[in-house]
This record gives C-alpha cells, structure tokens and sequence, in this order.
C-alpha cells in the first residue's frame, strides 16, 4: 500500500515537474489592476477594492508586459532574448518570442489583433499575431519605443531621435515621419489630436504635452503639465496625465482643461483608469495609489520599482 | 662589488632611496587616511546642518539660494539641486546624459542616506571629495545638498614644483651618498691599514704595526692585531737567536775535536798531551750528546704536549730515588741534600718525567750552589696541589733575568762559561713537563742568598 503511495505521488511530482512554471491563475471574470514591478521582477494583482488578488513573481527580469485579449499577458525584458505569454486564467506560459536584447516596448493592436514589440538594439518594429509568431519587421529610427495605435495607424515615438513615425498596421510600410522632441515619451489621442509627452532633453525637463494634429503632425498646442508628463490614461470625458518629475497628476477635460491636480506617490511613472478609480504607481516608494475625485482613497505597498500598470476592466 | 666599502655603501644608498620612497608613501596614506577622513566629516557635519533648512515641500528657489548663499562662508563648495533629470529620476528609461548622481546613490538617498565619494568626477573633470545629502519628504527625493572639494594630492599640490622636489630629492640623496662614503672611508681606514700591514708581514717584514686611532671594534681589531705582530716579532727573534745559540753551542765542541783530533793525526803532540787532548775530545763529544740529547728531549716534549699519561704516584718515593741519583753529584762538592717529605702525598703524573723534572732542578741547584752548602727538598700540600720546593743557599738569580730564566739557552751568565756546565736547556724542559702534568713552576731568588724552586703537581683526587 505504502510503494503505491510513494508511487503515485512520485508520478503527481513529475507531471507537475513537466508542466514547468505556473502561477497563480486569474479568474477570467475578475476584473484587476496589476502592477509591474521591475526592480525586483514581479506582477501583483489587486481588485477593485485594493484587495490582492495573485502576486506573480519572476525569475527572468521582466521590464514591461502588456495585456492581450481578456486572458493574455505578454511579459518582455529588455535584457532578455525572449518575450513570454501567460493565461492569466491558468497561470500558464503559452508561448515564447524570440525577440532579441533590446525589446524596449510591446503593444497589443485591439481591433487588428496584433502584437507589436519595438527593440532599441536593432531600431526596429516587429508584428506577430497572437500566437506570437512573428509577422513582419520595419526598420525604424533610433530606439522606437512608445506606441499607441488609431484607426490602421500605428504611432511610434523614437525615443532617443527627434522623429515621429507613422506606420501602417495593416501592411507595416511607414506612412509618415513627423518631428517631435528628443526623449518624447507617452502617448493619447483624444478626438483628432495626438497627445505627446517626454523627458526633456539633457539637463532640461520637459513640462509640457504637445497636442500635434492626428492627420499632419502639426503642433496645434501645448499642455502645461510640469514635470516631464510622460503618463496617460482617459476615459470617455476625462484625460490623466502622470509628471513623474513634480509627482502631479494633471486631470482634464478632453479639451485639455483642468479639472483636478493632485500631488501623488514618488517619481510616479504609470496611470490607468480602473472603475471609478486613477491609479498611480510611485516608483521610488514602491506604492500603488487609488484616487477618486483629487483624494486618494487607498494606498498599497507593492514589490521593489512599480513601473507599469495593466487594467483589465469588467468583461 | 668587491669592496666591502662599496657594500656597505651600496646598501646604504638602498635603505636611502627605500626610506624616501616609504616616507611619500606614508605621507600619501596618512593624507588620505587622516585628511580625506576628516574633510568628509566636516562635509557631512555642515550639510547636516544644512539639511535642517528644509521644511518638507517642494525645493523652493530661496532655499537653494540660501544654500548656495553659504558658499561664501565656507571653504567647500556647496549647491543644492532639485532638478529630477539631475537625481536620476527618469532611470528606468535609457539615459544618454550625465546626471549629477547615479541611480544607486539615487537609491541611497532616498531611503535618506549620505552618500560620500571620493574619487575623479567628470562633472568637474577632477578628483574631488563629495558628499551629498537628500531632502526627502514621503519617499519623494526633492533635492539634495552636494558639498565638494578639489581633492588634491600631493603630487599634484607640488604639480608645478616637481622638478624643484625630484631635483631636491636627488641632490639630497647624492649628498647623503658622498657624506656616508667619506664616513666609510674613514671607519674603514684602520681595515685597510690592517690589510697593508698583514700584506707586508706576509712578505717577511714582522716590524709592521697599524696605527690605532679610534677604540671601535676596528680599533680593537688593530690593536689586537699588532699584539699579534709584536709577538710574531718575538718569536721570530727567539727562533733566530736559537738557532744561533744552537749552533754557537755545537760550533765550539766541534772546533775543540776537529782540532785537536787533526793535531793528533799529524802526530804534533806527545803522548801525554795526546792523552789529554783524547780526554779532551772525550769530554766535548759528551757535552755535544747531551746538548743534542736535551735539544731532542725539549722538541719531543714540544710534541708529546697532549699525549702524556699521567697516573698516581707516590712522591716522597720518587723525591728519595732522584736524591738518591744525584748523590754522587752532590758529594763531589759536599753538598748536603737534606729532605723534609711528606709520605702521603700521592700525585698525579709520569713518573719518568716526573724524575727528569726533579733531576734538572737539583742538578742547578748543586751547580749553583758553593761547595758545603746545603740543599733542601721539601714536599707539601697546597690547596689540590703538592708543592715540591727545592731549595738552595746558591748565588741566586738577578731580578732582571728571572722572568727568562725558563727560555731556552738563557743563561744568566751570558759569557756562556761552560765551566759552570750548563746548557741553557734545563728549565726549559722542565718548564715544559710541569705544563704537561698541568702544575705551575714558579722561582724565587736572591742574589748571593739562594734560590728557591717551587714545582705545584696536581694531587690525585680521592
């Protein structure tokens, strides 16, 4: 009785040995905010309430990740050759990218179902479909980052270059080039204007978005939003933009008039709209802050170097 | 290389140059340990103080000029920064510009921790010592207060008189150089002189001396040195003086049997004058015997030095056999030998020698002394010794001769009479023998009252 035992829980041992690694899974129906932490690798979930949900934490130092779909999260590196999709149900790795060091940025195209990743290394964009097989290249300036995709148009800030490319999702051939600041960072559109954020060049730190013309590229207006607006979430009448450089957070009409500011976390990077709630995510404190109406209703701890903040609303 | 001068030299100059070069390492250490170290304490001191002007918030314009305002009371350079592309704020992204303060120290000042460093900075494009300390409010770093000061080192504080430093270095070094060669030129004079002198002796010339200035070990050396020179000197002049006593000694005898012997083979000479030339011849060939005899006794007791056997004896016996030899001897002039013994003693020694050495003492003492005299012989203890004096109312020896009365071929009489018989040899010989029963000989005297011979033998010890 006692060699069946051992037997069989030898067996469970191995068969959970060859499913490799697999955490926690997330209930298809929950809706989350997770946090991406990047000094100390990992992603936290936490419900609409600030309550925990799953900690998934890494062994690979994961820079970013982007949702795809309702169940699907990609996770990059840009120290690491490869991307990896998780189930977020199952807690499972689906696939992995090859994608070469470099990966600064990915982003998932909602109504083309495409996943694109941009890489510093080899100056470039690259497509795959949601399997993550790969899809097409375009070579871009230099170190492609932020995206942000509209109507068949996908917009690339190249980061350490002073271009803006317009490229077009459907067969990956660039359609414009618009300039723009050195370390633009961050994007939105609101209407027929594309929204731009950024560091500043050099010493200098930029205090304003600049609002370009969605069809030329043309610099219609700037935002005040000192310092170094470089993070954007909005909903149907609201905008909310992040200067992690002053901690502000800058929320406006869609024209772009103030509503609120509220000074929140340290050197926060990350916004997003979760329910009712922006969320925040301070850098250098390692909190994540949920605010309704300029307070801030709830502060949580959160792994070393909260970066990035992935919602995935009520289905 | 060959000198020891030259060695000594060298090495010298070594620990020299070795010492220099320690004493800049040692004032490089002790710049950095102790003034570095203690700059960065002052450092931080004023920028804690500073610290305390910040009242939370923001970093306002009027604190950093109040800050910067402090510059002009201090001997540091200070500046507070509140710009974030500065303190490495956006690092997490890619930076392609030089910030004020790297993301680890970023990291450290956030959790409101100084941060000190020493070292070059390309910001001031030079070695500077730095302390920096943040204003933190919530976990927000708002600012920080960053003091420096030029580190210079002291090569490079004497940047501009370095050649004036190497230069004096060199010249100092050179000047030591020359003064420790001179210095070793004259410690080391007394060696040469040594040297020259033993140079000379070896080539025959014992008269060499070293003159002996100074009372060092050189001096010692010296003067040791001549010791020895003067008593090669002496030995050498008693060598030649030997040999010319040895062959004066055999020269005469010779010349007596060669002469005589020649007049009687050319038949010059009567019958009765032969006979007495025969006996003449007779008495000289036996004097040359015992000159050679004695000659050869006195080289082997030279050799024999170590290897006498010595075992117990009873001494009065022996005494009673040598007076008993002499008898005849003393007799001839009417000479008393009277003996006072002591029948227990029992020595140790070998008692042939033992007979030789009593025999050559009493025969000098018979030959000394005038006829109906007398001659006494005493034996008696002192401390582990047995003392056998000899004692005689003979014509005694001058004070001057007595400390030589025991070299060979002295003769008090230096008219070399031989009618006194004598041949120089006699003390020698027993000089020699107590030496090797490890006894002493020791001679008292006056002139015209007598002599008094003492022989210490080591006691056989129960």
């Amino acid at each position: 009785m006692k060699y069946k035992i051992v037997c069989i829980f030898t067996f469970v041992l191995l068969l959970v040995g060859c499913t490799g690694e697999r955490f926690q899974g997330i209930n298809t129906h929950q809706s989350f905010v997770a946090s991406m932490n990047i000094l100390e690798p990992s992603l936290t979930f936490y419900d609409r309430q600030g309550e925990l949900i799953a900690n998934w934490a890494f062994e690979k130092a994961y820079t970013g990740a982007v949702l795809i779909q309702q169940d699907r999260v990609l996770l990059y590196g840009h120290q690491l050759t490869e991307a990896d999709i998780y189930e977020l149900s199952s807690g499972k790795k689906l696939a992995t990218i090859e994608t070469g060091i470099g990966t600064t940025n990915a982003y998932y195209a909602v109504d083309e179902q495409m996943i694109f990743l941009t890489n510093s290394r080899s100056n470039s964009l690259m497509r795959y479909n949601l399997y993550g097989e790969p899809d097409g290249e375009l070579a871009l300036r230099n170190y492609p980052m932020s995206m942000i995709a509209h109507e068949g148009l996908l917009y690339v800030v190249n980061y350490k270059d002073t271009v803006l490319s317009v490229v077009s999702i459907e067969d990956l051939s660039l359609q414009a080039e618009w300039p723009i600041e050195k370390s633009s960072h961050g994007f939105a559109i609101v209407e027929d204007t594309l929204l731009i954020g950024g560091h500043g060049e050099g010493m200098h730190s930029n205090e304003t978005v600049k609002v370009l013309d969605l069809a030329s590229g043309k610099e219609l207006s700037t935002m005040t939003m000192p310092l170094m607006p470089i993070g954007f979430a909005q909903k149907e009448d609201e905008l909310a933009v992040i200067s992690h450089g002053s901690n502000m957070l800058y929320v406006t009409e869609p024209t772009g008039k103030p509503k609120w500011q509220l000074e929140v976390g340290a050197n926060p990077f990350a916004v997003a709209y979760f329910n009712s709630h922006i969320i925040v995510a301070g850098y250098d404190d390692n909190k994540i802050y949920f605010i309704q109406h300029g307070h801030i209703d709830e502060t949580i701890s959160v792994d070393k170097g909260p970066f990035q903040l992935l919602v995935r609303g009520d289905s | 290389m060959k000198k020891l001068t030259t060695k000594i030299w060298v090495l010298m100059c070594s620990l020299l140059v070795a010492t220099i070069a320690f004493m800049y390492i040692l004032s490089n250490f002790i710049y950095e340990e102790l003034y570095v170290s203690d700059m960065e304490q002052s450092m931080i001191e004023v920028g804690e103080k500073l610290q305390t002007m910040y009242r939370g918030g923001k970093v306002d314009d009027a604190l950093i000029a109040r800050i910067e305002d402090f510059n002009a009371y201090s001997h540091f350079q200070i500046f507070a920064v509140r710009n974030p592309r500065e303190l490495s704020a956006c690092v997490p992204f890619d930076i392609d510009y030089d910030t004020l303060i790297g993301p680890n120290e970023r990291e450290q000042l956030l959790k409101g921790q100084t941060v000190t460093k020493v070292g070059y900075e390309k910001r001031f494009d030079r070695p500077i010592i730095s302390v920096i300390l943040p204003f933190t409010e919530q976990n927000r770093l708002e600012g920080i207060i960053y003091l420096y000061y030029p580190l210079t080192k002291i090569s490079e504080l004497a940047n501009t008189e370095v050649g004036l430093l190497i230069g004096g270095a060199a010249l100092f070094s050179l000047c030591v150089a020359f003064f420790i060669a001179q210095g070793l030129r004259r410690i080391m004079r007394p060696l040469h002189e040594v040297q020259q002198a033993a140079e000379i002796m070896s080539e025959g010339n014992y008269e060499a001396r070293v003159n002996v200035a100074s009372k060092d070990e050189v001096g010692q050396l010296a003067e040791a040195f001549n010791q020895m020179a003067q008593a090669i000197q002496q030995e050498d002049e008693q060598q030649k003086t030997f040999l010319a006593t040895v062959s004066h000694e055999l020269r005469t005898p010779i010349s007596y049997v060669k002469g005589y012997s020649e007049a009687i083979g050319q038949n010059y000479m009567t019958e009765e004058e032969q006979r007495e030339a025969i006996q003449l011849i007779t008495r000289e060939a036996s004097r040359m015997e015992r000159l050679t005899n004695e000659l050869l006794q006195l080289a082997r007791t030279s050799q024999e030095q170590e290897k006498l056997e010595l075992y117990p004896i009873v001494l009065a016996e022996t005494v009673r056999e040598v007076t008993a030899i002499l008898h005849a001897t003393a007799q001839l002039k009417q000479i008393d030998i009277s003996e006072t013994l002591n029948e227990e003693l029992i020595v140790l020694g070998d008692e042939e020698k033992l007979k030789q050495i009593l025999i050559n003492i009493l025969e000098n003492a018979i030959r000394y002394s005038p006829a109906e005299s007398n001659v006494q012989i005493t034996t008696s203890i002192v401390e582990h010794f047995a003392m056998i004096s000899i004692k005689d109312t003979g014509i005694g020896i001058p004070k001057e001769d007595l400390s030589h009365i025991t070299e060979r071929f002295y003769r008090v009489n230096k008219a070399r009479s031989r009618s006194d018989g004598g041949s120089g040899l006699g003390l020698s010989i027993v000089e020699q023998l107590i030496k090797q029963h490890k006894g002493q000989l020791t001679i008292e005297s006056e002139v015209g009252k007598g002599t008094c011979v003492n022989v210490k033998i080591p006691l056989m010890e129960e």
